[in-house]
């Protein structure tokens, strides 16, 4: 007889959560989780969990004796979770202006309910990671607080057959900034993170993800962003790692001249799957939002993007530009993209674009009619359509960096072609 | 032996004949002039001694200092020391000027066995060159040829050939777009080149040229095939009488 792993996770994440009234945030989360999602749903049609339930897993119990194997980068301030547990112990002492806490458990059920609120409310992660996670950990930067210094966060741990769950939750208060460089290097395991960004009045974030788990990873990043008057949200992602890594963020502009940015690139070899999901609400007049999404995809690798764009009615002068753009160096890899605009306000300037396809045979001639032979030249290409995106996504002084951290995967992609 | 030999060249593009059987023989020192009217395939002529993909003989031969060069890629062809200046240089959006021409510079260097240039040497080099083709460094820093100026886009090809110091150049209606100022600098960055063991092919409309870069050989291209060869006079007689007398004639 065959045996139904995945009843079995959905059983231990019930089991996990027996001990707690029903009205507790983590049994009230894993009430809402009773499988993976079917791919007859439209959301998850282009990026199937099927060999998730065929793979017996538990979550995880974090061994908070485990020791780190990353160092700090780029960031002035680390902090650190490790299998999904927040590690105050590998972590730096914050500036003035910035604090860290666990959520007690009225906050968390506050937490829980603001998530649910979202449209990330069914999401796998959203269910399993409240269930689940050692702790909701929550960042604040207070009113009129601009913190100069980056703060570089690490996800690691993980263990083979067990998830991952760390949730974490930023808010900065009117008037701050923070730039935020989030790490996500997990060892051979399921890892389901979860964030609630609220930016408020005049609020600005840098946000930049490296999703950079092994090779057998499968990472559901969950993520909504709440943004107030005149916040802005710039955020970056680059999907490099993992077997699965999905990256779903759902941003909601809710205050008038809110700004968004929301660019990514993934880079996929082998038989990587990967997929940015993307949802950006205009519920009010005036505010921009803008995404440019780039992809190069060599091996047996699949990517995704999906972007849906609504604009409500009341959201006037709204101006959405979303952009996507696919490189395929591999006959064998594919990319879909997805693009969805609901827009009920008739005042708007909306555009969006979405191309797959191979290098241009032009450019590549002329770098070939240089005597550049056509890896390198092909190379050189590809260098550029990420560089492009990278230099108008990140600030300056971290170009280099992000661009290496792109550059390392492409390599491995490109030599996989020769 | 010719540098440059090309044998009965026939080529299809979509199954349509373009060339017919040209042939051509381009000895060291020498510079030819190739004229002709619009589409009668002096593009693809240059498209296909560069090696362009799909752009590969029917039937004949092309010889480089008698090597053969019909199963040579484009990048190996450019090493061995032959340049295509474009009719339409090509924008490379995100390709830094100084990195492109050191790749290319490089990749001849290292078929030649020299030595490679390193950074800074590279950087010194190329601002020499440059300035020797009014080409400000500036644009060195610019991605290659995004929002250069027609004139500009030419000077850059022209830049490219003196660092790559091609055996055989082929300038592909370099003149065109050009000012007045500009066909001067052009044509004396293209004389400065010209020695006793390389030769250049200038692909033209307009005899002017010709009277900065003076031709050994005037050929004009008909219908994918070369009808009359001359000397420098050939080129005055097409500027007066234009194609029509020369083509009934042949
Ligand atoms: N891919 C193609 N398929 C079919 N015919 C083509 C193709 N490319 C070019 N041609 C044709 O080949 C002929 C020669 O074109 P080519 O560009 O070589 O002319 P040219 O002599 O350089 O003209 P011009 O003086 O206008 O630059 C033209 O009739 C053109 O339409
Ligand atoms: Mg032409």
């Amino acid at each position: 007889m065959l045996h139904d792993v995945k009843e079995d996770y959905v059983r231990s994440i019930k089991k996990y959560t027996s001990s707690y009234h029903e009205n507790h945030f983590r049994s009230l989360a894993s009430k809402d989780f009773n499988g993976w999602p079917n791919p007859l749903e439209e959301k998850w049609r282009l990026s199937r969990l099927g060999a998730l339930s065929r793979i017996k897993m538990l979550p995880i119990k974090p061994d908070l004796k485990k020791v780190s194997d990353s160092n700090k980068k780029l960031g002035s301030y680390i902090l650190k979770f490790i299998d999904g547990a927040f590690r105050e112990d590998l972590s730096s002492e914050l500036p003035t202006g910035i604090s860290l806490k666990e959520l007690n458990e009225k906050e968390s059920l506050e937490f829980f309910h603001k998530i649910k609120e979202s449209d990330l409310n069914n999401h796998p992660s959203t269910n399993v990671s409240l269930s689940c996670t050692p702790s909701i950990i929550k960042l604040t930067v207070n009113k009129d607080t601009n913190v100069k210094e980056l703060i570089e966060i690490f996800y690691e741990g993980g263990h083979q057959n067990f998830s991952v769950h760390p949730v974490l939750y930023v808010e900065l208060k009117e008037n701050s900034n923070l730039s935020l460089i989030e790490n996500f290097n997990h060892f051979t395991s399921l890892v389901m993170p979860l964030q609630l960004t609220e930016i408020q009045e005049k609020g600005s974030l840098k946000s930049i993800k490296i999703f950079d788990d092994n090779d057998d990873t499968y990472n559901l990043s969950a993520h909504c962003a709440l943004l107030s008057k005149e916040a802005t949200f710039n955020s970056f992602s680059l999907v490099k790692g993992g077997i699965f890594t999905r990256s779903e963020t759902h941003a909601y502009l809710n205050g008038t001249n809110a700004k968004l940015n929301l660019n990514g690139v993934y880079i996929s070899g082998k038989k990587q799957h990967h997929d940015l999901t993307t949802a950006i609400y205009h519920d009010v007049p005036d505010c921009t939002s803008k995404q440019i999404v780039r992809g190069v995809l060599g091996g047996f690798s699949s990517g995704v993007f999906q972007g849906k764009v609504r604009v409500a009615p009341d959201a006037q002068k709204t101006d959405g530009q979303q952009m996507s753009k696919a490189i395929l160096v591999s006959k064998n890899a594919n990319a879909n993209a997805k693009p969805e605009l609901e827009i009920y306000a008739d005042d708007v300037v909306c555009a969006h674009g979405a191309t797959v396809g191979e290098l241009d045979d032009d450019q590549l001639f002329y770098l070939n009619s240089r005597g550049i032979p056509e890896n390198k030249a092909r190379q050189m290409l590809i260098q550029a359509f990420l560089k492009d995106i990278i230099n108008d996504s990140v600030d300056g002084q971290y170009h280099d960096y992000i661009f290496n951290e792109a550059q390392s995967s492409l390599s491995s992609i490109l030599n996989e072609e020769k | 032996m010719s540098l440059l030999e090309i044998k009965n060249a026939h080529l299809k593009l979509d199954n349509k004949e373009i060339l017919k059987g040209v042939s051509l023989s381009v000895n060291k020192g020498e510079v030819h002039a190739i004229m002709g009217p619009n589409g009668s395939g002096k593009s693809t002529l240059s498209y296909m001694l560069a090696g362009r993909e799909g752009y590969e003989l029917e039937t004949g031969e092309i010889l480089l200092e008698g090597n053969p060069l019909n199963e040579m890629s484009a990048d190996e062809r450019a090493r061995s020391g032959l340049f295509l200046a474009f009719q339409y240089p090509v924008e490379l959006p995100g390709v830094g000027g100084m990195s492109f021409l050191r790749e290319a510079v490089n990749s001849r260097r290292k078929f030649l066995g020299e030595e490679e240039f390193d950074h800074l040497g590279f950087v010194k080099e190329a601002r020499k060159e440059a300035s020797k083709m009014f080409v400000k460094d500036e644009m060195l820093k610019r991605a290659v040829n995004v929002g250069f100026s027609g004139g500009e886009k030419k000077r850059f090809e022209i830049l490219q050939m003196a660092m790559l110091k091609p055996k055989v150049s082929i300038l592909d209606e370099t003149d065109s777009g050009l000012d007045v100022d500009a066909l001067k600098i052009v044509s004396e960055g293209v004389n400065a080149q010209r020695n006793k063991e390389n030769a250049i092919v200038v692909i033209t409309h307009y005899q002017r040229l010709l009277d900065y870069i003076v031709p050994d050989f005037v050929h004009i291209l008909s219908d994918g095939a070369i009808i009359k060869s001359g000397g420098p006079e050939l080129a005055l007689e097409v500027e007066k009488n234009g194609y029509a007398g020369l083509i009934n004639a042949a």
